[in-house]
């Protein structure tokens, strides 16, 4: 049932963040271990103890896209069809033939324009649901992420947002590496976006999972995540395709896995997650000793660090390989998270090397001694096969592996 | 295009469906049948709170009915619509599994959910962003209510209530969420990702997303807005005959399209759903003279149901029967590709459709761009 498929090749990066626009800027800031965590400016934070998030400064709606009117579209909208045009022009693509080609885009939020979700709350609020503003109406719903993409691009194909909360970049990129492997696409636009907002920051404040100033992964003393934001974008086309037109590979996607921990709404499961680490190495083909590099979904909470080496240990037994969380620099840009890490994946392949962990003191022993969580910077390596965790509420776990194109 | 191959027929073996009609598609054919509008009356909130517009409700919906009590406390009325109906949707499975040759080796496993929605529950979310502002303090909204506000709470609730721990995925696309959600269901089950999946949508009609959709200014007067959820268990179509499963319908081929903002210079929807359909039907090796039965999805919005019937019109060259699904359950949103499929089998149920003909076409047409069709196959 697997005869006939594509290899699938990541061509185009675009990322919209706290610590760079652009994937050059992006994985600099990366590499140097540069935090963009700051006290938040989007929203009043009276009455808040903790104020500090990941936002993103100095992003310029208007002279990064082509099409998109501002004044149309929330900013989770624009943050991914900034990103997707980025990465469209960093893919050396003629844009001009993404109209008439089989292209389309996935995108992952959590909190979709939850921006606008709370501008809409004021209004019922304060005047009541009558007077809701039907310009916000329309552009509230998740979907407006990936319309705002397709928008952008003139694309025609699969035109889907995928709101499965934290995890959802990586399921973004792996329905549409299904789409160009079996054919129902060439082109697909992949990624996520997500903006910081008063809800999301109260919510896992209540939770008690939020971080009062700095998210240290794999610290002894790590207290939780920083809410965080972006836009996030990986372009994919088959291998094949890229090769012929001369483009600069990235990365291969050697395949994924996905599940269901069924168990919990929000507290992650181990042996869930060493599952769907097992399948996406079935999946791409691989042994765990290949894995060169694990880009953690890593958020920096008591829990789902030990959660997560846990689940690795279980897969990789004595010797498991060094695994980094960025969100150490950039806080939990939530829907965006995982596109994020495929993006430092893809520039670490190809620059060589690993991307570190930022705000590590002292890494927690209870993970293990020998846990390399890349602290501080990031440190040369050649790197061939690397594997990117997205975990979310709802149990919902994607493991992608991503391989040198030799 | 890339491809015009054939699509692999996925087979429908279970269906849950909770509707304005009532629970299970027994009742929405019986409605169906007496040509009267479902249930039109609120049970769960006060009448007074809606806008001056048609509205089709599930009627007295109580989870505990159904679930029992236990456990049940912090979730939503839209989770509550997507457990039932998978539960619905899941009787019978072990009967049909112990009474085939072979069924899947772990069912949890390799069973998921595909749920379309394109924003979980507007009452959820919203009324966690009023507590952020009517609270003393900004960030005391009850935390055991907040995972209700992430728009994959329904899918992971589906979940966990059922341990199925295979697939799970959430898609939003507006009207046309549903049929996204087939078309990640085809995709999941030819690479083997799972053997079984629950496929589907879920909206919820409450007064937030009554008045959200009221204040477009874009809905018929007379217009009913609805609600409910449909899942149905599919699996291979090959797979499901070798083990002897019995078939309700299979979902042949299913094809989507964006065509930009309607101030987009390309925004032709009706054009759009002509290529969906042609293609859709060229993929299931069928002629627009096969199709019987078209359950059309944009009826609350003249505009688009112009373009729906231009790109009817142009694809398949004549007036089929159309079984027309807005008086009886309501514009459904991210729900109603689901429900249409729900209202097609309910209508063959009953015996309707053309003498000979066993195909059906479900056409979605969005306001936000997205336009879509499933061709359907109804079974024996």
């Amino acid at each position: 049932m697997t005869d006939g498929l594509r290899r699938v090749a990541v061509t185009g990066l675009g990322a919209v963040s706290s610590i760079g626009i652009g994937a050059d800027a992006f994985a600099a800031s990366i590499r140097a271990g540069r935090t963009g965590t700051a006290p938040i400016t989007s929203f009043d934070t009276t009455g808040f103890p903790y104020v500090i998030a990941g936002e993103v400064t100095g992003f310029d709606p208007e002279q990064l896209l082509d099409r998109l009117d501002p004044r149309h579209w929330g900013r989770s909208s624009l943050l991914a069809a900034a990103a997707s045009r980025l990465a469209v022009t960093d893919a050396g693509i003629d844009p001009g033939s993404l109209p008439r080609a089989a292209a389309g885009t996935i995108m992952g939020t959590t909190g979709g324009e939850a921006v606008l979700a709370h501008q809409l709350s004021q209004q019922w609020v304060h005047s009541g649901l009558s007077q809701l503003d039907p310009r916000l109406v329309t552009q509230v719903p998740a979907n407006q992420i990936a319309n705002a993409v397709s928008a952008e691009l003139g694309l025609t194909g699969d035109t889907v947002t995928v709101p499965t909360a934290c995890s959802a970049s990586n399921y973004a990129l792996g329905y549409g590496y299904d789409l160009v492997r079996t054919g129902e696409a060439d082109v697909m636009l992949v990624g996520g976006a997500d903006s910081v907002n008063l809800q999301t920051h109260a919510g896992f404040f209540q939770l008690g999972a939020l971080a009062e100033e700095v998210c240290r992964p794999f610290d002894a003393h790590r207290t939780g995540i920083l809410t965080g934001e972006g836009g996030a974008a990986l372009l994919l086309e088959p291998l094949d395709d890229a090769v012929a037109r001369g483009a600069r590979v990235y990365a291969e996607v050697l395949g994924y896995g996905m599940n269901c921990d069924a168990k919990h709404m929000v507290h992650p499961d181990s042996a869930g997650i060493a599952d769907c680490i097992r399948q996406a190495h079935r999946r791409a083909g691989i042994d765990p000793a290949q894995v060169d590099y694990i880009c953690a979904h890593g958020t920096g909470t008591p829990t789902n660090d030990a959660t997560e080496v846990a689940a690795v240990r279980t897969v990789f037994g004595d010797r498991i390989p060094p695994i980094s969380s960025i969100k150490s620099m950039i806080g939990h840009a939530m829907g965006a998270a995982s596109a994020f890490g495929a993006i430092a994946c893809c520039k670490a392949l190809q620059d060589g090397f690993l991307p570190p962990t930022a705000n590590v003191d002292k890494v927690d022993p209870d993970l293990g001694l020998d846990l390399d969580c890349v602290p501080g910077e990031g440190r040369p390596a050649r790197l061939n096969v690397v594997q990117n965790h997205g975990f979310a509420f709802g149990g919902n776990n994607v493991v992608t592996i991503l391989g040198r194109v030799g | 295009m890339t491809t015009t191959t054939a699509v692999r027929p996925l087979a429908v073996t279970g269906h849950g469906v909770v509707s304005p009609a009532g629970l299970g598609l027994d009742r929405l054919a019986e409605l169906l049948r007496t040509g009267q509008p479902g249930c039109s009356r609120p049970s769960a909130d006060d009448p007074a709170e809606f806008p001056a517009r048609p509205l089709r409700l599930v009627p007295e919906f109580r989870l505990a009915d159904h679930l029992g009590r236990k456990g049940i406390r912090h979730l939503d009325r839209l989770t509550g619509f997507g457990l039932v109906a998978c539960k619905l949707a899941l009787a019978g499975l072990s009967e049909m599994d112990s009474a085939g040759p072979g069924g899947p080796p772990d069912r949890e496993a390799d069973t998921g959910v595909v749920l379309g929605t394109s924003t979980g529950s507007i009452r959820s979310v919203s009324t966690l962003a009023r507590d952020t502002i009517t609270a003393d303090r900004p960030y005391q909204v009850n935390p055991s209510q907040f995972p209700n506000t992430v728009m994959n709470s329904c899918a992971g609730h589906v979940a966990i209530w059922n341990s199925l721990r295979g697939v799970n995925a959430t898609m939003a696309g507006g009207h046309v969420s549903s049929l996204h959600a087939v078309r990640y269901a085809r995709t999941a089950i030819r690479l083997g990702r799972a053997s079984r999946l629950l496929v589907g949508g879920v909206e919820e009609l409450s007064p937030q997303f009554a008045w959200a959709w009221h204040r477009t200014g874009t809905l018929l007067p007379a217009a009913p807005l609805g609600e409910g959820c449909a899942l149905f268990l599919v699996e291979d179509a090959a797979a499901a005959a070798a083990a002897g499963r019995p078939r309700l319908a299979e979902l042949l081929g299913c094809e989507v399209s964006f065509i930009g903002a309607p101030s987009d210079r390309r925004h032709d929807p009706g054009a759009a759903l002509a290529g969906c359909v042609e293609r859709a039907l060229r993929r299931s090796g069928l002629d627009p003279a096969d199709v019987g039965t078209v359950v059309p999805g944009a009826g609350s919005q003249l505009a688009l149901a112009h373009a729906e019937r231009r790109g009817l019109a142009a694809a398949l060259g004549r007036s089929p029967e159309l079984l027309r699904t807005g008086d009886a359950l309501g514009d459904s949103y991210s729900a109603s590709g689901a429900l249409q499929l729900a209202a097609l089998l309910a209508h063959w149920r009953n015996g309707g459709g053309p003498a000979g003909a066993g195909i059906g076409l479900v056409t979605s047409v969005g306001g936000d761009g997205n336009v879509g069709c499933l061709v359907v196959r109804r079974a024996g």
